[in-house]
């Protein structure tokens, strides 16, 4: 370059140069960018799932003073904006507040009458209040929110402006959303006539209300207690005729046995469909009534559900009303699930049951808030901690102080309809509105790889069900059972590729010419080119109907090949050498490829016997454990570990003296003497077989219900099959270059040595390649762990945790294909399943990884030799 | 070999049988564990034996031919399931289409089915079913161990039978017939109808089926298929264009809305302005209907009825009526000619009947669309990636750290690459771009959503490292002297790269990025998360600027099987269509792999010649 420089004309053009600094910063930073790109999915996979892990937090925190309350509040409540706040105290005065600021919103009151009321209660829609009185009569009630969308230009004028959101004229708010809109929001009160619930007309002292929607039929029901210890179940739903258009209720009123003397109740609760009611006393002690049959109510149980000293505070349901609530004076907060159980002593079969135990309260429980949508809820102590709970994963969300804490704690609380604000009040007057930023309560790393214990479960369990019907539905996001079914399905598919790929491929590198390698090699790689979508299809729409009829015959095969290739290679020994060596290359081939189809199609012919043998002539019904015995399937299952062990001892025992002797006999005698040696062998294993599977069914073990099991047409067997056929070309592939790659040299100076081929391929060729045969195997692991259409479609996509060969699964990459597209954008299962897709990416990697590095390190070895 | 006996004669003096691969295994182990391996050698030595001299002797444990025969096993395995597998699928791909004979079947219980031997399958008879059957049945069936063998007929008809399949034991059936006169009748909606033309109605002129002549019937139908056409084309074509506009037209009004505000003047003279166009758009489209109209009113006149095996009569319009024919008639050229007709329908119409029958052309266009898009993504930063690795790079540590990721990578589930795509390119990316390009079409998503260019840049980053392995490959096999030759020379390094490296390396790439493609056409999963569908009402390409659309959702091949087999109403009378969309997709993945393999072997010429 420099004498060019020197030279004058000859100087290198300026294009040139410029072309090459071009092109060297344009590779340079396009090179370096595309890498960072695609390692950087890894990054983006994490930053979608980390905020799984996170707690919540409060994002904002209100407080003022509202106007003091003459009695005690029985009743609280905010829309779902947050817009407006109301408060019902036992006089029937209703106090409303603009939520964030708590200015005075105008609003009409409760008229109660003379009527002094008693006791009262919410529903878990904070909308639906009831009160009951001392004449021993309840009245329903709404406070609600109205909510009015308008255009921006009928805004009333002369508002005052409350924050950026809002402005108010007294009596209503309104609220700039988008979309140029106005939404006026202001309260409206709803009365009903009374209705006498006491049969002595005493004063109600406990109650407790649901309010429910059956599509067009609201269903009020009501459980209320008076002092004279005497329930009554109230149920009433209100029917629209749709010609007349009036709307009339039927009200169901049904006395509950009087309760003994004594029992001093402070606590109703009631479900839905009314079909439990509880009555909870002060020491802890609750009487549980099983009215689903009205005309036959019997006191199920009365169990504690505090210890002993311990005043029962809170009782109550989360929504969905699987999970009993109770908060203690000792600040303790449990959940208890009304479980049916076989050993029960109740009447009913049912038995109330401690399920889950939450961090308990430094300070008395006193106060309760059921989230309207999600299993979350708060609950309040005396000394003015308030904590947002999640009864999935018993975690604590968020922790939080009360300003009132001076005067006096917080009499009342309530989480708003959406779960992302908590407000509360006390008579005072002392109010707070946090606004709660929780975005995925229902994960942690218990919920997402722990046992736990769901509602309506019998015991605690991994579980994965993501969707339900309702908004009371819990989401059961365990990832383990699908860690399981990928794991599973690895397993099987390897079960059976990695034998036909590493024989196969140590066949091809070691015993056949190079020539016919030429033509083999591929026409196994053909196999690695077939769309997984097309195996997955001929899988679950061809093979499993095939093999669920033939399923005794496909079983059959997996003993009846590897037998028919050895005595076909007894037979073969028995010809005359010179023979036998002229026939070495594709003759024998050919004739592996004959008995590979008689073995076939003497599993075909036979397989309808054997199952008659084995299985009492019906596999499906044996593999549901109807009929026959778990001795055939020992046997079968002992057969080839049998073989083994009796081989070995075989030739520990006699096997040196045996071939020294084999030795001096012409070749003829000698191959029919090992034949014999064989058969011999055989026998042997085979008694020993049955001996000891007849054993193990009189000691009374058997496979079914452990790894067979019932039958499903889409199972693993079919999913082992395909996903097998996906993988074979691969380990295939890898192995057989690992093979071929160790050098020549090797290889001949082992036969030069008089070693046989056979003992090369297994002494000298295997071991040096065994680094890169195990890579093969692992770059094979990676592809069956992340196959996603052979799942999806053979696999029936249950989520199951069991061994059942017989019975399907669901994959990691299946469940992310069949829920993705489902899943809304960032809500929680969007995000589990991202981190799915981020368990599989590890899986996989960390798998390859390994792959990479031992191929590496076996390169290098066997550059060195 | 093994049994040679010049080998075996050569071990003259060996002990027993175990040594001899011992021996040889010795150095070996040495190499790997140096340390430990004497010990262990000297304590596993059986005891020396007193050398024996043999003369001619056979060791059957040194040839070890069973566990050869057990290996042989296992490759003949292989090779049977993949030629089984290829000749199962290229079978029924070839042979679904060719018109089959109508069998009238009549029944013990003096019924009668018509249709076409769909498969006859020998199945195991459930215990219940057999103890209802008459006394010779049954033994005859117990003395197989329950099987017994069925016939599935496809009996068509589905608007008057509820069930287009019938499964048949063979020991209900009588007799089995082919009568000339029965057709085989496809139409529009409702699948096939087998049975017996009645008579026709030509615009008030009947024929009765005796005396209809196969040349009459073919130019009714041939006719009534050109109107269908016409209104298919008014419909479909004209119509959209239309209603293209009509949407175009409001989607800029309202961007002049959201921009200007509601009340702005620019809003009003664009208000005025659309509504002047719009007025013409829609007495357009009012003509469009009526012209439609007058067509469908004649069509309706021109119908034919059909009679099903039992007399069960049907009447239908002739362009309801894709193809008929009276399948126990045909000669060998009609069979010809139904059947590559057949073919060409499917290969160039759309799906009917929830895609299991018309043709799979917008599933075809879309893979296609899809592939060349991704090769061309895949190419340059395949290519750039790789010649960074191999050519800039400072070859360390880090860098081989990279080569390991690059090479781990090409081994993700392609599941992953899927959600990525989702989350990443149609959620945040196309998310963006929609708030920034098109928000006058929210909250209905633009790019925010699968479509083809999100899907062809996933499949691009699933094969990315496929051609950045192969490409590396490729530069790596340019020797260096080549290099260093053309440096010596006076050339900058990019012009070495440019005209000695690339060209050498170029059939490694092109190896690289067919395989990439044919990795990118097979792949179905991400796809079902970034954009594909199973009925694109419009092809990504057409004749509205700006021709490509790169943000419409598309079909594939793969995801059509998919769909086909499993989402379907009736999975056996998907069937058919299934095989063939299988078999069209691996005869082009096979193609794409058997180009990279001609590619691939012609470098290796290329390269070898020129080494040596």
């Amino acid at each position: 370059m420099a004498q060019t420089h020197a030279s004058g004309p000859k100087q290198t053009r300026r294009a040139v140069l410029v072309a090459d600094k071009i092109a060297d910063k344009v590779i340079t930073i396009g090179g370096v960018l595309v890498i960072a790109a695609v390692l950087g999915m890894m990054v983006f996979l994490v930053s979608e799932a980390i905020p799984l892990f996170k707690g919540g937090r409060v994002a904002a925190h209100d407080r003022y003073t509202v106007k003091k309350a003459d009695s005690p509040v029985v009743g609280l409540s905010v829309d779902e904006f947050k817009t407006i706040a109301a408060r019902v105290d036992r006089s029937g005065q209703v106090t409303a507040w603009h939520a964030a600021t708590g200015v005075a919103i105008k609003c009409p009151s409760f008229d109660l009458g003379q009527n002094r009321v008693t006791a009262s209660a919410q529903a878990i829609d904070s909308r639906y209040i009831a009160f009951g009185f001392e004449d021993g009569t309840v009245r329903f009630g709404t406070v609600e929110q109205k909510t009015e969308v308008m255009n921006r230009r009928d805004l009333p004028s002369g508002l005052t402006s409350l924050n950026e959101r809002d402005s108010s004229d007294g009596t209503a708010v309104f609220s700039f959303i988008p979309g140029d809109q106005i939404r006026k929001t202001w309260i409206e009160l709803q009365l009903e006539d009374p209705i006498a619930v006491s049969p002595s007309a005493r004063p109600i002292v406990a109650m407790d209300y649901r309010f429910s929607r059956f599509g067009e039929r609201p269903v009020k029901v009501l459980a209320t207690i008076d002092d004279q210890r005497t329930g009554t179940l109230l149920r009433a739903e209100s029917k629209l005729n749709l010609f007349t258009r009036k709307v009339k209720t039927d009200v169901d009123k049904t006395h509950l046995p009087q309760l003994g003397n004594g029992a001093e109740i402070r606590h109703a609760l009631v479900n839905e469909l009314a079909s439990s009611v509880y009555f909870g006393e002060k020491s802890g002690k609750v009487y549980r009534f099983n009215t689903r049959d009205v005309s036959d109510i019997q006191l199920a149980e009365t169990p504690k559900v505090t210890p002993d000293g311990v005043d029962l505070n809170v009782f109550g349901y989360l929504a969905g009303e699987g999970s009993v609530v109770v908060g203690g004076s000792d600040g303790s907060v449990n959940i208890f699930f009304l479980l049916r159980r076989d050993d029960a002593t109740t009447p009913d079969g049912s038995v109330l049951v401690k399920t889950r135990v939450f961090a308990p309260q430094p300070a008395a429980v006193v106060a309760f808030s059921p989230g309207q949508q999600s299993k979350m809820f708060a609950t309040a102590d005396v000394a003015g901690g308030v904590w947002v709970r999640y009864g999935t994963s018993t975690d604590t969300l968020v922790k939080i102080r009360c300003s009132a804490v001076d005067s006096k704690s917080a009499e009342r609380i309530q989480l708003s309809p959406r779960g992302d604000g908590l407000l509360s009040v006390n008579a005072a007057g002392a109010a707070d509105l946090w606004e709660l930023d929780i975005p995925h309560p229902e994960s942690s790393l218990r919920t997402l790889f722990g046992k736990v214990w769901y509602e309506d479960y019998p015991e605690a369990s991994y579980t994965w069900q993501s969707t339900g019907a309702t908004d009371a539905f819990e989401p059961k996001l365990s990832l383990i059972p699908l860690i399981f079914g990928t794991l599973k399905a690895t397993f099987y598919s390897l079960l059976f590729a990695i034998p036909i790929a590493l024989l196969a491929a140590i066949y091809t590198s070691e015993f056949v010419s190079p020539d016919v390698r030429g033509k083999i090699k591929p026409v196994i790689e053909v196999m690695a080119s077939v769309p997984s979508v097309v195996m997955g299809f001929v899988a679950a729409l061809v093979l499993a109907p095939i093999v669920e009829s033939w399923i005794a015959a496909v079983l059959l095969a997996f003993v009846a090949l590897p037998c028919s290739m050895i005595v076909a290679a007894y037979l073969w020994q028995l010809l005359p050498p010179p023979l036998a060596l002229r026939m070495q290359g594709l003759p024998k081939l050919t004739m592996m490829f004959m008995v590979v189809l008689a073995g076939t199609f003497a599993a075909y012919s036979l397989g309808p016997t054997f199952e008659w043998l084995f299985f009492d002539g019906n596999f499906r019904a044996w593999a549901n454990g109807d009929r026959g015995g778990a001795a055939p399937f020992y046997f079968m299952l002992l057969v080839p570990v049998m073989a083994i062990g009796v081989s070995v001892a075989a030739s520990r025992l006699f096997g040196a003296r045996f071939s020294a002797y084999m030795k001096q006999v012409p070749p003829f005698a000698a191959a029919a003497l090992d034949l014999a040696r064989w058969l011999g062998i055989a026998c042997v294993t085979i008694a020993a077989s049955y001996l000891l599977a007849v054993g193990l069914q009189t000691l009374g073990f058997d496979p079914r219900g452990g790894f067979v099991g019932t039958y499903v047409q889409r199972n693993t067997l079919i999913v082992g099959f395909a996903m097998g056929f996906a993988v074979i070309p691969i380990i295939y592939t890898l192995a057989e270059d690992a093979l071929n790659a160790v050098p020549e040299h090797l290889r001949a100076a082992s036969l030069a040595c008089g070693a046989t081929l056979w003992q090369t391929a297994i002494w000298i060729i295997l071991p040096t390649a065994v680094s890169g045969v195990f890579s093969a195997v692992m770059i094979g692991m990676g592809r069956a762990v992340g196959e996603t259409m052979i799942v999806v479609m053979a696999a029936g996509n249950t989520p199951l945790m069991d061994m059942n060969i017989f019975n399907g699964l669901r994959a990691l990459s299946a469940n992310i294909a069949v829920e993705l597209p489902e899943a809304p954008k960032d809500a929680t299962l969007y995000r589990v399943l991202f981190l799915t897709g981020l368990v599989l990416f590890a899986m996989t990697f960390v798998i390859n990884t390994v792959a990479e590095i031992v191929r590496l390190r076996f390169r290098k070895r066997s550059m060195q030799l | 070999m093994s049994t040679n006996p010049k080998s075996a004669a050569d071990q003259v003096d060996k002990p027993t049988s175990p040594p001899p691969p011992k021996i040889q295994a010795a150095p070996l182990h040495k190499a790997a564990v140096p340390v430990r391996e004497p010990e262990v050698e000297e304590d596993e030595r059986p005891p020396m034996t007193p050398v024996r001299k043999r003369s001619y002797a056979w060791d059957f444990r040194a040839a070890g031919e069973p566990f050869v025969w057990g290996m042989g096993g296992a490759l003949v395995i292989g090779i049977l399931m993949i030629v089984g597998f290829l000749i199962f699928v290229v079978y029924n791909g070839i042979l679904t289409f060719y018109p089959e004979p109508l069998y009238v079947v009549k029944l013990k219980d003096d019924k009668q089915i018509a249709g076409e031997l769909f498969r006859t399958e020998v199945y195991k008879i459930e215990p219940d079913a057999l103890k209802e059957l008459p006394d010779g049945v049954r033994k005859e069936i117990e003395d197989q161990k329950g099987f017994a063998k069925r016939n599935l007929y496809r009996i068509g008809n589905f608007d008057l039978y509820n069930e287009d399949f019938r499964w048949t034991p063979t020991y209900d059936i009588v007799e089995t017939s082919t009568p000339k006169d029965m057709f085989f009748v496809e139409r529009i909606e409702w699948g096939p109808f087998v049975g017996r033309i009645t008579k026709l109605d030509l615009n008030g002129q009947i024929i009765p089926g005796s005396d209809l002549t196969a040349a009459a019937l073919d130019q009714a139908v041939a006719q009534a298929a050109k109107r269908r056409a016409r209104i298919r084309e008014i419909e479909r074509t004209e119509m959209g264009e239309v209603n293209h506009y009509l949407e175009k037209g409001r989607l800029g009004l309202r961007k002049v809305a959201l921009k200007y505000g509601g009340e702005s003047p620019e809003y009003r003279s664009a208000k005025d302005e659309y509504e002047a166009k719009a007025e013409k758009w829609r007495s357009r489209h009012q003509e469009l209907t009526k012209e439609a109209d007058s067509i469908k009113e004649r069509d309706g006149k021109y119908t034919v009825t059909l009679a099903d095996v039992n007399g069960q009569e049907k009447r239908l319009k002739l362009s309801d009526i894709v193809r008929l024919y009276p399948a126990n008639a045909l000669t060998a050229t009609d069979k010809l000619r139904i059947y590559l007709s057949r073919w060409w329908e499917f290969l160039s119409e759309e799906p009917r009947e929830a895609n299991t029958e018309g043709g799979v052309m917008p599933a075809i266009f879309g893979t296609f669309c899809m592939t060349v898009l991704l090769a061309l993504a895949v190419a340059p930063f395949g290519v750039v990636a790789a010649l960074y690795l191999r050519e800039y790079a400072k070859q360390g540590r880090i860098v081989s750290l990279v080569r390991i990721c690059v090479n781990n990578l090409a081994g993700v589930p392609s599941i992953v690459y899927g959600i990525f795509g989702l989350g990443f390119f149609a959620y945040l990316v196309g998310g963006s771009i929609d708030q920034l390009f098109f928000p006058e079409r929210l909250p209905n998503p633009t790019f925010g959503t699968g479509g083809l260019l999100w899907a062809s840049l996933t499949l691009a980053l699933l094969t990315v490292p496929v051609v950045i392995v192969a490409t590396e490959e490729a530069l790596a096999a340019v020797p260096q002297s080549m290099r260093e030759g053309s440096l010596a020379c006076g050339a900058s390094k990019w012009q070495t790269i440019k005209y000695i490296v690339l060209p050498r390396a170029m059939p490694g790439i092109m190896t690289g990025l067919i395989l990439a493609m044919a990795r990118g056409a097979q792949e179905v999963a991400p796809l079902m998360l970034v954009g594909v569908v199973k009925l694109a009402p419009e092809l990504p390409i057409d004749g509205i600027f700006p021709y490509l659309h790169l943000e419409r959702s598309f079909m594939h091949l793969g995801f059509h099987i998919y769909d086909v087999g499993f989402q379907s109403r009736n999975s056996e009378a998907a069937r058919p269509m299934v095989y063939v969309t299988t078999f069209l997709l691996i005869s082009m993945v096979l193609a794409l792999n058997a180009a990279s393999i001609v590619v691939r072997n012609r470098l290796k010429k290329k390269f070898f010649a020129g080494h040596f």
